[in-house]
């Protein structure tokens, strides 16, 4: 177990290493992306998917296992008319404030101040969507 | 040898770079934990943490049955490895500013975080709604070929276009 949430602090420090090395936790190339001025992080977004998705052949092609040889699983999110309705929600948080909820974690790591009010914002929203799902109304029984 | 310590520890990586070791978790974490890269359902595991006795059903689904868990270590690394980078780049320790957005404008600190904090409410909730975010459905959903993920990717990058053409315009005076 020890080893399990070892590996994770690793991996996610590798990952918030690269995103502020790479500019992602800056606003400006946020802001570069969206308004097509400065493509830095759209061409970082296209590469890691190409190279995630050789990975992953690569993976299956060795296998398909884990480390321990347990067969690995990968599942798709569902697709439901919510899907694209979250994802127009959070865009606009995106473009507003200059961060995703992965990078808001490098900003918060690199001291910049403001990135604090993004996250609590981040946890009251996520917290807002565990009392919506709670509801009779809600258009989905699970989330 | 000293150059490669430069390029990798002390100056800024080119997009190649970080979208190589970006993509390259997707499978490490599949080959380490079998688990898929993400961060925003990490967002519920603070909660978890924070509310550990709610009665809110999400919070109680076998997705935090382990507690605030693992998710906590995997956010919690990638804030001390953005401080290491700022740390190792020289960087001041905190910083008040926000690129273009706070050379713009001049708002008070606490019109700062009432903005800054309703987009951060909109991405949590936006993320929890669509099922992930920019890792979870673009990053590793696309690498998968999950339809869903792109999906939601379309609707981040479309209302993501509108909203900085919007902030653009209004707020920080650029032309139309």
């Amino acid at each position: 177990m020890m080893q399990r949430k070892l590996t994770f602090l690793v991996l996610g420090g590798i990952f918030g290493f690269a995103l502020s090395r790479v500019g992602a936790s800056e606003y400006d190339l946020i802001y570069g992306m969206f308004t097509g001025t400065d493509l830095t992080l759209a061409w970082v977004m296209i590469t890691a998917i190409l190279i995630g998705h050789v990975g992953m052949l690569a993976l299956n092609g060795f296998g398909g296992t884990t480390r321990r040889g347990e067969k690995i699983t990968v599942k798709a999110k569902p697709l439901r008319p919510l899907t694209i309705v979250g994802g127009g929600i959070m865009g606009i948080g995106w473009g507003l404030s200059g961060a995703c909820p992965g990078t808001v974690l490098a900003q918060l790591g690199e001291g910049k101040v403001i990135a604090l009010a993004t996250t609590a914002g981040l946890i009251l929203g996520t917290y807002v969507y565990a009392r919506l799902v709670d509801r009779e109304s809600w258009p989905e029984s699970r989330g | 040898m000293n150059g490669w310590y430069e390029a990798i520890f002390v100056n800024p990586w080119p997009w190649w770079a970080g979208g190589l070791v970006i993509g390259l978790l997707v499978p490490l974490l599949y080959y380490t934990e079998n688990t898929a890269l993400g961060v925003s359902t990490g967002y519920g595991s603070i909660l978890k943490a924070l509310l550990p006795r709610t009665h809110l059903s999400w919070l109680n689904s076998k997705t935090f049955a382990d507690g605030p868990g693992w998710r906590l270590f995997f956010l919690g690394g990638m804030v001390v490895g953005a401080f290491v980078s700022a740390r190792l780049s020289g960087r001041p320790l905190t910083t008040p500013e926000m690129g273009l957005f706070t050379a713009t404008v001049s708002w008070t600190p606490l019109a700062l975080v009432a903005f800054f904090g309703m987009g951060g409410f909109l991405l949590g909730l936006g993320a929890r709604v669509a099922g992930g975010c920019t890792s979870g459905h673009s990053i590793h959903g696309i690498a998968n070929l999950h339809t869903s993920s792109l999906v939601a990717t379309i609707g981040f990058l479309a209302t993501g276009i509108l909203t900085t053409f919007l902030v653009r315009v209004f707020i920080l005076g650029g032309g139309a």
